[in-house]
């Protein structure tokens, strides 16, 4: 280090010359979060679980197959179902997802044969007890039309087909599916 | 409890003054990166012994990984290295493919490269700037943060996640990229370059960060190799070893890159190799982008690769010939899970980041062993510290590059 930059503390004023520069003509970085501004997750965000309401029967789609139970890794999902005898179908008696189990990995909507589960773009929930973090099938219900509302239809999200995956290794509904 | 109160009695005593005593640091200090507790022996200021004392952020990741499936393993790899978890996930997707014998498609190789690639950025952005607030340098760790903040926007379009990225699957990827993303990639890997210079005014040449780096924890390359030491931290001290280079996976072998060293093994050569790391990686990034054209339409998935959903026990097929013991089937008779052993090792931001796996033939791997490059890095610091200032085991524990739930796992 020369005499003049010791002396005159070049290096220092450089950076400080920098943090000027940012202060004066960059744009803020920061979000004003609640208040002004609330930023808009990409499609296929990872966020609250909901199960699609079928606009013709008003009800789940879900078939009881219990895909989604078997996959998931922290084993959050709970379905008990009842058979219909005369049709030979499953019906979904129970569906009970623990979000605060629950690692946001996004298997179980990958697995689900029908789309039936979601994981929404929604993200700013919160619970006081963990009794409001344990969702059961009508708050489901209810968190699909919570965001869906705020939704332009078709809604398609990209786990429920991934892309690049070959058609021939999804189920048949999966291949056929263009959005809710 | 027992050791302290023992500790304690001895300071009281007046006699035992000038010998060395004990002090606490962590698991609740900032500068420890987590929850890393270190007991020091100190005479005055200066550090005599040090024992790091890990395990409070043990989950037994090997041992719930025995009871999932080769897919819902790599759930777990997020959590060992939550800062690039996109790393780990390579790297236990890698031991699982060796084991089943997939090929992978050579999109999906590109898009993992790229996205290990961005996960070695977001790491090495988040380690200066912590490293540097450590040291005192305010201003860095905001600029760290806000380019990190732009990689963990494309990370959310690509995956939709931020930092449990869950992305790569056996056998391949999970989602391809869209045309959108690798735009946002072209234009990271323009701007990106620009931003260094950045840190680097800020640091490169202060007398303060001079000060406190150089010569701080110096490391030869011999003693560097005996202690373990992987990655940028070996690489500092002169040995120009990197995994990416020496046992190519994914697409490293396409790429061009240069392995950089430094020459005295300080604190200062390790910056200045991570600092030249995130350019090499940053032209990786932009290599893979421009092969990228060339495999479009190409699955994203290995043939033959399992479904996320593997069947958890064997189902004997009656009818056909009997199966070699413990085979998985899916659908018909096509074995997944030969018995066998798999070894793979990937270059993690952080170090050589290896995974050995043991199958029965079953859908859960029998074993799982996992050699993560904090453990080692932490089992170094009494050889580092000796002889220092209490106030350098600060810029030694940030220099390592160490995250508490890689090493405890």
């Amino acid at each position: 280090m020369s005499l003049i930059r010791k002396v005159f503390l070049t290096e220092i004023l450089q950076g400080l010359a920098l943090t000027l520069k940012k202060m004066l003509f960059a744009k803020p970085v920061t979000i004003e979060y609640y208040d002004k501004v609330r930023p808009k997750p990409y499609s296929g965000f990872r966020g609250r679980h909901a199960l699609v309401r079928d606009p013709e029967t008003g009800d789940t789609l879900c078939v009881a197959c219990l895909r989604c139970a078997k996959v998931c890794p922290s084993q959050c999902i709970h379905i008990e179902y009842e058979v219909d005898k005369e049709k030979g179908k499953r019906k979904v008696t129970k569906y009970e997802i623990d979000a605060l189990r629950c690692v946001f990995c996004g298997y179980c909507e990958e697995v689900c044969p029908v789309n039936a589960i979601v994981l929404t773009e929604y993200y700013e929930y919160i619970g006081f007890t963990r009794r409001d973090l344990y969702f059961d099938k009508e708050r489901l219900l209810k968190n699909w039309d919570e965001f869906i509302a705020k939704e332009s239809r078709p809604y398609l999200n990209p786990f429920w087909k991934p892309r690049g995956i070959p058609e021939k290794r999804l189920p048949v509904k999966k291949r056929q599916f263009t959005g809710v | 409890m027992s050791l302290a109160l023992e500790i304690n009695k001895k300071q009281l005593n007046e006699d035992s003054w000038e010998e060395p005593y004990f002090i606490n640091m962590g698991p609740q200090h900032p500068s420890t990166h987590g929850v890393l507790r270190l007991l020091l022996q100190l005479e005055g200021e200066t550090i005599v012994g040090c024992d790091p004392i890990i395990g409070q952020l043990h989950r037994g990741v090997e041992k719930l990984a025995e009871n999932l499936n080769y897919n819902q393993a790599i759930v777990l790899s997020d959590r060992l290295d939550y800062i690039a978890s996109a790393a780990n996930n390579i790297a236990f997707a890698l031991a699982f493919e060796k084991l089943m014998g997939l090929k992978v498609p050579r999109r999906a190789r590109l898009i993992r490269t790229i996205v290990c690639e961005m996960a070695r950025i977001c790491n090495h952005l988040l380690w200066l700037a912590t490293h540097a607030l450590d040291i005192g340098a305010m201003t860095v760790f905001l600029y760290c943060f806000r380019d990190r903040e732009w990689l963990l926007n494309i990370f959310e379009k690509i995956c939709g996640a931020r930092l449990t990225h869950t992305y790569v699957r056996v056998g391949g990827v999970r989602l391809d990229f869209t045309q959108e993303i690798i735009d946002d990639l072209y234009k990271f890997t323009e701007e990106f370059p620009n931003r260094i210079p950045d840190y680097e005014t800020l640091i490169d040449i202060n007398r303060i960060w001079l000060k406190r780096t150089k010569n701080i924890a110096v490391v030869s390359a011999e003693e560097a190799i005996n202690l373990g030491l992987t990655g940028p931290c070996l690489r500092g001290s002169g040995v120009p070893y990197d995994v990416r280079k020496f046992r190519p996976y994914d697409a490293y072998d396409e790429v061009e890159f240069i392995v950089p060293t430094g020459k005295n093994g300080d604190t200062y050569d390790r910056y200045r190799v991570r600092m030249e790391e995130m350019r090499q990686s940053n032209y990786i990034i932009k290599q893979c982008l421009d092969k990228l054209p060339e495999t479009e339409g190409e699955p994203i998935l290995a043939e033959g690769a399992p479904d996320l959903l593997m069947p958890k026990r064997l189902k004997e097929p009656k009818p056909m010939p009997v199966p070699k013991k413990g085979v998985v089937f899916r659908g018909a008779d096509k074995p997944i899970v030969p018995v066998g052993e798999a070894f793979a090792a990937i270059e993690s931001p952080k170090g050589e980041l290896s995974v050995y796996v043991v199958s029965d033939g079953s859908s859960n791997p029998w074993r799982l062993r996992i050699r993560t490059p904090s453990f080692v890095h932490i089992s170094a610091i009494p050889e580092l510290t000796k002889g220092h200032m209490i106030a350098d085991l600060v810029a030694i524990i940030g220099t390592l590059d160490i995250v508490l739930g890689d090493s405890d796992r």
